[in-house]
């Protein structure tokens, strides 16, 4: 074959261009430690998300140290959970399965991108070093509403992170001078014990409590409270752990217009 | 071998030495056209409603349009152009018309019902008469789920293309018979090589529909394993890609020279370009699920080191094409180590188009480099980028070159002169200039994460944060380019239209292609052994494939876990528009 | 000289066979090409793909990475 010597050339400086581009990934790969998603989550079937071990509930979930996963199941058009919270600092494996139709999980402004195939789960380990907020949007077609299918991450400084949860029990209302309590749930998602103090204001009263939870524990926590000294009337109040409270007003009545006491 | 084949002809049009078959080519340039008028129109809707400068239509509704948009233009309106172009260069190079022109019009027949019945079942997302729905997209991945005439017209146009290919061989086999020691002519050797592997990568979508998808929208069978048929989807998917690019080739090789005054550089080099394309276009499909769950990273990486070797041929296209035209110019007086690029005939429409056609090709050549880079693609894998790319390679260096080839080619097949060159010169710039607004504002959103296929990227919870910028600008470059490209196809059509009532010339110019300064006598004659590079093509499918789906067949079964088809609509009642963010309506 | 002539598809001034030609000019084009790929290249990949994290990593490379 008669190839001219500029011909010749170009096809060297062609073949190193590849092979240049080969290599850049290769680097990506085994530098940076970027990996591909792949199949080692595995296959599901969509018609039993809600039972699946992993599916049946979804959010975020403490591994100890800083690992996290979060579980997400993306539908036509929204994704379960639509708002996820992690701490700065934290290595988070993100598993994604879709309930009908082909979605993607792309959180926007970020490398953290993947398709989600119904009967297949997808799954990426992402690193978030400092704090901000990223939309997440589904960038595949999934139907008319596909342009309205969104969600919200947010890495938040490590020491405001928790996977503290509050739940409340109080009668709405009691006649005075009985005996009543406000009753509190306080579960701690972390693998970590929790050390924090409880308190709840009511009227001008104020009590506080010191709990322990330990890792993937909860609390019962039951205050009583003095309707003498609250008197009769409307009472707000509230309920503080770490950063969540609940609150709710406890009317205090007459023993004689108290239909019944309401637990 | 340095002369072009029509000693017998010479000075005779296309019309003159092949009436019958002209007649078939400009059905199926004019089908190519219709298809361009109307996907074209449907995308300045997209573009205004998109970008949010005019809203006319529902966003529930944009998705059928962007449906017709792509079918239209990425299947129907590049493939009936090919199959006018191959006829054109298999029987012109060839010197001999079809074997049987009942057969030719046959499979354009059988084309043309395909896309009504595609078209139609499109057509019925937005009209209540029509009681079908086909909202699914160019790419229609299960579980989405078309009305079975959408599948039944896919097959029909791909079984007429592949009749079409049928009877380039066909005649390609009578001419062996009277030549039996001569070369394959190069323009038959492209049509060929790129219907062989248009053959091989089409058995995907084939059984992807025949044995998966039309069962399954029938009722037949009541489930599909989704991540198998949309492999099986990009097994062709790519390929296909390369199928309605090799025309633009074909074009650039051979007509480009002879429009620029000189000859093409190599002969040789142009068969082994073809033949690298037979080789590689195919086992590369995986390059577009890299983001997929389910396919090992292993498999990615070797679709990456495949899609990479496909650069090759494309870029020692570059090299040739650009020689040749520096010969032409060097032949008509140019001098000095660029100052050749003035003696250029840049007013000339067919060679302006395709010269433009080829520089857009040469910048979507490097975002292609990007989207074939397997981990940058979490960059920009559906994102805007990826539409700002091929808008530039089937956008513009396959639809612009056509529509210079039209300029000289219609008048070949019409007997008629084109109603203005003036004319058409503007359209070329007028759609370069579009398509640079469009496309470069396009690919720069992609960056900042601006998904593609949406009605309205305007989220409740979050802004786009360009690095430069604003999204208002690039938004209203979008527009900009969409409005000036709108313009461009109008000038074409009209042109088309006008030259249709022009009146018989005599004047036109030979129906001839470039002759070549390196001929076929200069390469092996191994490189037209098609048998042995289909076979080694067919080789390189089953290692690059057999192990991904076999381990996709593996973990979701054939016909996967029972899932059903979908057809997501907004109910039109205000209160179920609520409930359906949490429910699905099968 | 070639403004006069176009239009006109025998404009040829004279003929250039293959031996006589050097491509000298596509040699200065695709050189200049070639560079704005590489260029290209690094600044995608190194500036707005590394760039753009947090980005998706091995859970196995990452303690390669630390150490």
């Amino acid at each position: 074959m008669n190839i001219h010597t500029y011909e010749k050339a170009w096809l060297v400086a062609a073949m190193v261009l590849i092979v240049g581009f080969i290599a850049t990934i290769t680097y990506g790969a085994v530098g940076p430690g970027i990996a591909m998603i792949d199949d080692d989550a595995g296959s599901i079937d969509p018609n039993e998300i809600s039972d699946h071990e992993r599916f049946g509930e979804t959010g975020v979930e403490h591994l100890g140290g800083n690992e996290y996963e979060v579980n997400v199941v993306a539908q036509a058009w929204a994704y379960s959970p639509s708002e996820i919270e992690v701490p700065a600092g934290s290595e988070v494996t993100f598993y994604v399965t879709s309930r009908d139709v082909t979605h993607s999980f792309t959180v926007v402004g970020t490398n953290v991108n993947t398709m989600v195939v119904p009967g297949q789960i997808s799954e990426m380990t992402v690193q978030f070093d400092e704090p901000g907020e990223y939309g997440i949007l589904c960038n595949e077609y999934c139907g008319e509403g596909h342009h309205t299918m969104e969600g919200l991450l947010t890495v938040v400084p490590e020491d405001e992170f928790d996977l503290t949860e509050l739940s409340t029990d109080a009668p709405r209302e009691v006649e005075v001078g009985n005996e009543t309590t406000i009753n509190a749930t306080v579960s701690n998602g972390m693998q970590d014990g929790l050390e924090t103090t409880a308190t709840l204001e009511i009227g001008e009263q104020q009590y506080e409590r010191d709990v322990t939870i330990d890792g993937e524990g909860s609390a019962e926590l039951t205050f009583d409270v003095d309707t003498d000294a609250l008197g009769e009337g409307e009472h707000d109040w509230t309920f503080t752990v770490d950063d969540h409270e609940e609150s709710g007003t406890l009317s205090v009545v007459s023993e004689t217009d108290g239909g019944d006491t309401n637990e | 071998m340095e002369v072009t084949r029509m000693s017998s002809t010479a000075g005779q049009t296309y019309l003159d030495q092949f009436p019958a078959e002209a007649k078939v080519i400009k059905a199926a340039f004019w089908s190519s056209f219709m298809a361009l008028a109307i996907g074209g129109l449907l995308g300045l809707v997209q573009a205004l409603h998109r970008t949010d400068v005019l809203r006319f239509i529902d966003s529930a509704d944009y998705y059928t349009v962007l449906t017709a948009h792509g079918v239209l233009l990425a299947i129907t309106f590049t493939i009936f152009f090919l199959v006018g172009i191959f006829t054109w260069a298999v029987t012109t190079s060839l010197d001999r018309g079809v074997v049987d022109i009942r057969f030719t019009w046959a499979w354009y027949i059988m084309m043309v019902v395909g896309t009504i019945l595609v078209g139609v079942s499109i057509l019925g997302g937005v009209v209540d008469a029509i009681p079908t729905n086909a909202d699914v997209l160019f790419t229609f991945y299960a579980p989405l789920q078309a009305h079975p005439a959408f599948y039944v017209g896919l097959v029909l146009f791909v079984v007429g293309s592949w009749l079409a290919g049928a009877d380039w061989f066909r005649t390609w086999w009578a001419w062996r018979k009277e030549n039996p020691d001569e070369r394959i002519p190069l323009p038959t050797f492209m049509a060929l090589t790129t219907t062989l592997f248009w053959y091989l990568c089409t058995l995907g979508v084939a059984l992807s529909i025949l044995v998966f998808l039309l069962p399954w929208s029938l009722g037949i069978v009541d489930s599909v394993n989704p991540l198998l048929t949309r492999t099986l989807f990009w097994y062709f998917g790519h390929a296909v890609v390369y199928f309605w690019l090799m025309p633009a080739y074909m074009m650039w090789y051979i007509m480009l020279p002879k429009l620029s005054g000189g000859k093409l550089f190599s002969d040789p080099l142009a068969r082994v370009v073809f033949v690298l394309f037979l080789l590689l276009s195919t086992p590369v499909g995986i390059h577009h699920q890299y983001l997929d769950p389910g396919i090992a990273e292993g498999y990615k990486f070797i679709a990456m080191t495949n899609t990479m070797f496909l650069l090759l041929p494309s870029l020692l296209t570059a090299f040739t094409v650009v020689a040749s035209m520096e010969h032409g110019a060097r032949q008509r007086g140019g001098t000095g180590y660029l100052g050749w690029l003035k003696a250029l005939p840049w007013r000339d429409p067919v060679f302006t188009g395709m010269a433009l056609a080829g520089l857009m090709f040469a910048a979507a050549g490097f975002s292609g480099m990007i989207n074939a880079g397997m981990n940058i693609n979490y960059l920009v894998h559906n994102t805007w980028w990826v539409v700002g790319h091929f808008h530039l390679t089937v956008g513009t260096a396959v639809a612009l070159t056509f529509m210079a080839a039209a300029y000289w080619f219609i008048p070949q097949v019409t007997g008629k002169e084109l109603w203005s060159r003036r004319l058409a010169l503007g359209q070329v710039l007028v759609w370069f200039v579009g398509m640079t607004f469009m496309s470069n504002a396009m690919h720069r959103s992609g960056l900042f994460g601006m998904p593609r296929r949406t009605a309205e990227p305007q989220y409740q919870g979050f802004d786009f944060e360009p690095a430069v910028g604003t999204v208002g600008e690039i938004n209203a470059q979008v527009a900009l380019g969409a409005v000036l490209l709108t313009v461009a196809l109008a000038m074409f059509l009209l042109n088309m239209v006008m030259t249709s009532f022009n009146d018989d010339s005599d004047s036109l110019p030979a129906n001839t292609y470039a002759g070549t300064l390196s001929g076929p006598e200069d390469s092996p004659a191994v490189l037209d052994n098609l048998k042995l590079w289909t076979a080694i093509a067919v080789v390189l499918v089953i290692v690059g494939y057999t192990l991904p789906l076999a381990s996709i067949v593996d973990s979701g079964g054939l016909f996967g876990p029972d899932i059903g088809g979908f057809q997501l609509a907004i109910e039109t009642d205000p209160a179920l528009v609520l409930e359906s963010v949490r429910e699905v309506m099968p | 000289m070639a403004s006069a002539t176009e239009q006109r598809e025998t404009d040829q001034v004279h003929e250039i066979g293959h031996e006589e030609y050097d491509p000298i000019g596509t040699a200065i084009l695709i050189g200049i090409y070639f560079l704005i790929l590489v260029l290209l290249w690094l600044f995608m990949y190194f500036v707005e793909f590394l760039g753009n994290g947090p980005t998706v990593v091995g859970a196995l490379l990452t303690v390669v990475g630390l150490a």
